[in-house]
């Protein structure tokens, strides 16, 4: 006997009801330490925001200072080399980190608390709550993101308030609908429905039975979007819109070595590595975390 | 059901409707005069004469109401720029070629991710899946135009295979069509395929754990039957999901390559027009798209019936 | 005598050469929208150049020569009788005669119909005497009437069109599609992405253009640029110069042909007189009264503060000289270099130091922190500016990037502190003086307060009243005199910092022979331009 290409309910095979709670045993850290990759994801994060932190006692040189020899390849008094102003790259990718990172962080979170919570209710309750935030997500999907930022900038200024709102608002819906996804998925699970009709309140279902189960794809997508913060930073700084502009910025630098490429690869390709680790790492963790609350492993 | 959309239908009209109205009064709110920036190079006092040509004149609710009289009858008005060229004919000739560019793209990053995503789940810590995992780093971590600038480098000015910038219509051939599309599409897409093999992988480990793929192993059925029938279906929502969202964040993505690439697609027209402060030109592009993206998203919502069937969005 | 050697060198190349394909593809940097020459400004005079004509042009020494007049002569000081070519067509068959001439002046002049119309302000009417010949009426004698009013370049205004056509397509098609009488005509024009030109076989000349087909596309990306034009995608790079950091590429490349000269244009940065610290309410007194007071002491230590060699070579990569006023090297005679020994504003970081300390700011102390106000494709170089002032004074300056449309309101507001400004396109002292530095100049501070502010950014009734001489005197020497003694005053009383006038870069490939006499600052002319 085949199973049926769409799985009806009927044909469904009998999941185990979870428990309603299942605490574990052990703290969250050790958890967290036992799996290799975790660990290395959050050794390198700890790297990256200590040398965030104690750039100026790293480097000797002032991010802003264009006295050297300009478009000069990594060596031994410049670490990754110069740029075309005569700055030196290390410096500037240090310090560039604090406002990448703080970016990049800030406005996943934000986009994720907000974004989640409207996709648990909109899933779980469905009716006029789920039309209401379904739509109004739908507007802020359609309305181009570039203008809220024109906007924010010509009431507020530059500064890195216009760039946390107008970014966290773009991965707003993303958030929100996926959640939103997977919770009308698994509100029809039978263990839901027998946590109801045990008498659990609907904040308990959501929060110890369908939110966990609905994580996976949001660390995921959540993870995916630190880098895309940062990149989106990058942009909106190259049309004015970004932060103050004596900051440098991770996505600053790579954006404005694109005339630069043939003729000094490392103005490209360190900032984007530096990029690429920090995503690489809070992925990990990501990951990890994911393990972890998969209560089935 | 068919209730349902036509429910859906209505909200989406009214959706469209908020935005072009937010998007016409925000942009006049917004400081950057375009009549001014127009006279930079040219006469102030023939400043009223134009502004009474473009109707720019009129007080701002007047503007909006023929503004909303024109759009509901199709005429999405004229550039303030150059030769007033219609809204109309500036989108007509743009939206194909990001329609192309977003279409290519899209084929590239779904096949792409979809498959890395599979096989990175089904072979979980193997060495392919490191390697997948890395590349897939990498994509999401650099910028589109950095991208493009490598491809060009490399395919154009290296190994001289494809040209390095430009646009043919479909009318001139399908090889110019696509040879000047394959990479920007790549640009483009590359970095979704990343994002998508990353959603896929994870949609597929949680999947590949449930009872009832365990039930369907022990029945003896195919490994490869599974994976593709049924731990596959079941992963796809939130992939879905995120098909939605990558057209989305596709064509913004093109943009940028678009810029690269010398293509002038919606994208550049939006943008160029945001900075100009034409405001015609902006407000039919951005209605375009909202169309675009509102449907989009009902489509989605009726997909994720079509594969899981127990979601009833009537409850 | 060059000109005919030119041509006949070409044409012997032609003759002897075996027939390859004449397409020429060049690359510009902003896009085409649409090429109607009374609805365009700047970038898009490429289109304009090839397929419209004016009646005169300004050749590489910059002195008027006939195009679609052939002769003219000022019968009266406010009267010029001009002669038109004749067997001249337009691209859809119709000739060419005084009606057109006529037709044109009406909606050039017409500020609802043309946003050039200013540039006509000064003539009263333009009258058809016969089929050949027209009168052109003055209302005061005009020094610029050859090289600006009736050239094609600032003046575009008479930039002769066709009724017939305009009425037949709507202005829409004809900004598309347009039709004048010009060596090439559009043949197919994919808005905003390519333009296809080519050749009209009943040009009057015969032996031009030589070129069958040019395609123009927009590249904004400067990598992609190099790319293209490296790989042989595109031929030319004309219009604006390419990114300063591509031409050292450029240089090294056998295949490639860097063209440098002079450019019509000035960059400067501009000094808001109504702000603190450095506050000037007037300007008409002589310097060595003005350098008494602080606010103009900080404006000149400012200005002694740039460093224009060094500047130049960072921001440019040395491609542009070193400005000192609105006058630049384009135009030609007019042009002074001893003002780079004699001016006020010349660089010298002792001395700007001192008038700082004078005016109270010792090394920078005590001074606010100032905006710097300039677009975000300004970033760069503004970094580099607020660097510099960082060493070189110890004051600090805070790049406020603003898109165009906002710089261009609060540039004719007075509302900034310092702004990055220039201009393009300046072939006449009179697109230097009246149009920048005159009290009622268009660009100076036209929406200001003038309850507040009597006056933009710089006000002297000794330089308004040279502009307004230069601009009727018919003498050259004479002209020189007033343009020049207007440009010291300026530049000596800082209305702004003059950083650069940029250099004008044609590169092409080296199958491409560009003429000498094709070779005008600011232009891309093709009409005889061929491919080996």
């Amino acid at each position: 006997m085949e199973q049926t290409a769409a799985p009806k309910p009927s044909s469904l095979p009998v999941i185990t009801p979870l428990p309603v709670s299942s605490p574990s045993r052990r703290p969250f850290y050790q958890l967290l330490l036992r799996d290799k990759r975790a660990t290395a994801g959050l050794i390198l994060l700890v790297l990256i925001v200590v040398a965030t932190i104690f750039a100026p006692l790293i480097s000797p040189y002032d991010p802003q200072s264009q006295k050297y020899d300009i478009l000069q390849p990594p060596s031994t008094t410049h670490l990754l080399g110069t740029d075309d102003l005569g700055r030196d790259l290390f410096t500037r990718i240090l310090y560039g980190a604090r406002i990448s990172l703080f970016v990049g962080i800030v406005t996943v979170a934000l986009s994720l608390v907000i974004g989640v919570v409207m996709g648990i209710l909109s899933g779980y309750y469905g009716g006029w709550i789920d039309t209401i935030l379904m739509r109004y997500i739908d507007l802020q999907w359609a309305f181009p993101n570039f203008i809220i930022a024109v906007y924010l900038v010509a009431v507020f200024g530059t500064g890195l308030l216009n760039v946390i709102v107008a970014v966290s608002l773009a991965f707003l819906d993303d958030f929100a609908r996926v959640t939103r996804g997977m919770v009308l998925t698994l509100r029809e699970e039978e263990y839901v429905l027998a946590a109801r009709s045990l008498g659990a309140s609907d904040l308990q279902i959501m929060l110890r039975h369908v939110l966990p189960n609905a994580l996976a794809p949001i660390i995921v997508l959540a993870t995916i979007s630190v880098s895309y913060a940062i990149l989106a930073e990058a942009t909106l700084s190259f049309l004015g819109l970004g932060v103050k502009p004596t900051t440098p910025t991770w996505g600053l630098i790579v954006s404005d070595s694109r005339s630069f490429f043939s003729r000094a690869w490392w103005l490209g390709v360190f900032p984007g590595l530096a990029i690429m680790l920090t995503v690489l790492s809070i992925n990990f963790l990501g990951d990890a975390l994911r393990d972890i609350l998969d209560v089935r492993n | 059901m068919q209730r349902y959309i036509a429910r859906r239908v209505l909200q989406a009209v009214i959706v469209i409707w908020a935005v072009g109205t937010l998007v016409f009064f925000m942009l006049r709110a917004v400081p950057g005069d375009p009549i001014q920036a127009l006279l930079a190079d040219v006469d102030p006092g023939s400043a009223d004469a134009i502004r009474a040509k473009l109707g720019l004149d009129q007080p701002v609710h007047v503007q909006y109401l023929f503004w909303l009289r024109n759009t509901v009858q199709g005429d999405l008005g004229q550039s303030l720029y150059g030769s007033h060229v219609s809204v109309n004919r500036i989108i007509l000739e743009a939206v194909p070629r990001t329609l192309s560019l977003a279409t290519l793209a899209f084929v590239i990053s779904f096949a792409l991710g979809l498959a890395a995503g599979v096989v990175s789940a089904v072979k979980k810590y193997s060495l392919i899946d490191h390697i997948l995992t890395f590349a897939a780093f990498i994509g999401i971590s650099v910028p589109g135009f950095w991208l493009g600038i490598i491809l060009i480098l490399v395919f154009s000015v290296g190994l001289k295979w494809l040209p390095a910038i430009g646009y043919e219509p479909l009318s001139e051939g399908i090889w110019p069509w696509l040879s000047h599309l394959i990479l920007p599409a790549l640009a483009a897409g590359l970095p979704f395929s990343a994002a998508i093999a990353r959603i896929t992988r994870s949609a597929m480990l949680e999947v590949l754990q449930q009872e009832y793929i365990m039930v369907a192993r022990s029945k003896g059925l195919k490994e490869r039957k599974i994976i593709l029938r049924h731990a596959l279906r079941n992963a796809l929502i939130p992939v879905v999901t995120v098909m939605g969202i990558s057209l989305a964040l596709l064509f913004s993505g093109a943009v940028v390559v678009e810029n690269v690439f010398a293509i002038k697609g919606l994208g550049r027209v939006l943008i160029q027009g945001i900075i100009n402060r034409d405001y015609p030109v902006v407000e039919g592009s951005i209605l375009l798209v909202a169309v675009f993206l509102v449907f989009t998203n009902l489509a989605v919502d009726v997909v994720y019936t079509m594969i899981d069937p127990r979601i009833d969005y009537e409850s | 005598m060059l000109k005919l050697a030119c041509l006949a060198t070409a044409l012997a190349l032609c003759l002897s050469a075996p027939v390859l394909a004449q397409d020429l593809t060049i690359a510009i940097k902003a896009s085409v929208d649409a090429a109607d020459p009374h609805q365009l400004y700047s970038p898009n005079r490429n289109v304009q150049l090839q397929v419209y004509e004016p009646l005169l042009y300004q050749d590489q020494y910059l002195k008027p020569q006939p195009w679609l007049a052939t002769s003219w002569e000022a019968v009266e000081p406010k009267v010029w009788l001009i002669h038109l070519r004749e067997g001249v067509k337009f691209a859809n068959g119709q000739p060419f005669t005084a009606d057109d001439v006529v037709f044109t002046y009406n909606r050039s002049k017409d500020p609802a119909q043309s946003i050039h119309s200013a540039n006509l302000v000064n003539v009263l009417d333009v009258v058809k005497v016969d089929d050949l010949t027209v009168t052109l009426i003055l209302e005061r004698p005009q020094a610029s009437l050859l090289v600006k009013t009736l050239e094609r370049a600032s003046g575009r205004a008479m930039t002769i069109v066709n009724s017939r056509a305009i009425e037949s397509m709507g202005l829409e098609q004809y900004g598309l599609t347009p039709v004048g009488t010009g060596p090439f005509m559009v043949t197919d024009h994919q808005l905003g992405q390519s333009l296809t030109l080519e050749r009209f076989p009943n040009y009057y000349d015969p032996e031009r253009p030589m070129l069958d087909r040019v395609t123009i596309i927009p590249i904004p990306e400067p990598e992609p640029l190099a790319a293209a034009i490296e790989t042989g995608d595109i031929h030319l790079i004309g219009g604006n110069a390419p990114a300063a950091e591509l031409i050292d590429r450029f240089l090294s490349n056998p295949d490639l042909v860097v063209s440098e000269v002079t450019g019509p244009g000035f960059q400067a940065m501009f000094i808001n007189p109504w702000r603190e610290p450095f506050l000037v309410p007037d300007f008409n007194k002589p310097f060595e009264e003005l350098v008494q007071e602080n606010g103009f002491k900080v404006r000149l230590a400012i200005a002694k503060a740039f460093n224009r060699e060094d500047f130049i070579q960072r921001a440019l990569f040395g491609r542009g000289i070193p400005a000192f006023g609105t006058v630049n090297p384009a135009m030609g005679f007019f042009f002074d270099t001893a003002i780079n020994e004699t001016s006020e504003q010349r660089y010298d970081l002792e001395a700007a130091r001192q008038l700082l300390a004078d005016a109270g700011y010792p090394n920078g102390e005590g001074f606010p922190t100032l905006k710097l106000l300039t677009t975000p494709a300004g970033r760069r170089e503004g970094e580099i500016i607020v660097n510099m002032y960082q060493e070189n004074l110890g004051i600090t300056l805070e790049l406020d990037l603003k898109d165009f449309t906002v710089l261009t309101e609060d540039s004719n507001a007075m509302n900034y502190d310092l702004m990055r400004l220039g201009s393009g396109g300046d072939y006449d002292p009179d697109d230097a003086l009246v149009d920048w530095m005159v009290t009622t100049s268009r660009f100076n501070g036209l929406t200001r307060d003038t309850s507040v502010m009597p006056f933009g950014f710089f006000s002297d009734a000794r330089v308004d009243e040279l502009s307004a001489q230069q601009a009727t005197e018919v003498d050259l020497e004479a002209r020189k005199a007033l343009v020049q003694e207007a440009n010291k005053i300026t530049s000596d009383k800082v209305a702004a910092v003059f950083t650069h006038h940029p250099t004008d870069i044609l590169v092409y490939r080296t199958e491409v022979n560009y003429p000498d006499v094709s070779r005008i600052p600011g232009l891309v002319d093709l009409d005889r331009v061929t491919i080996s």
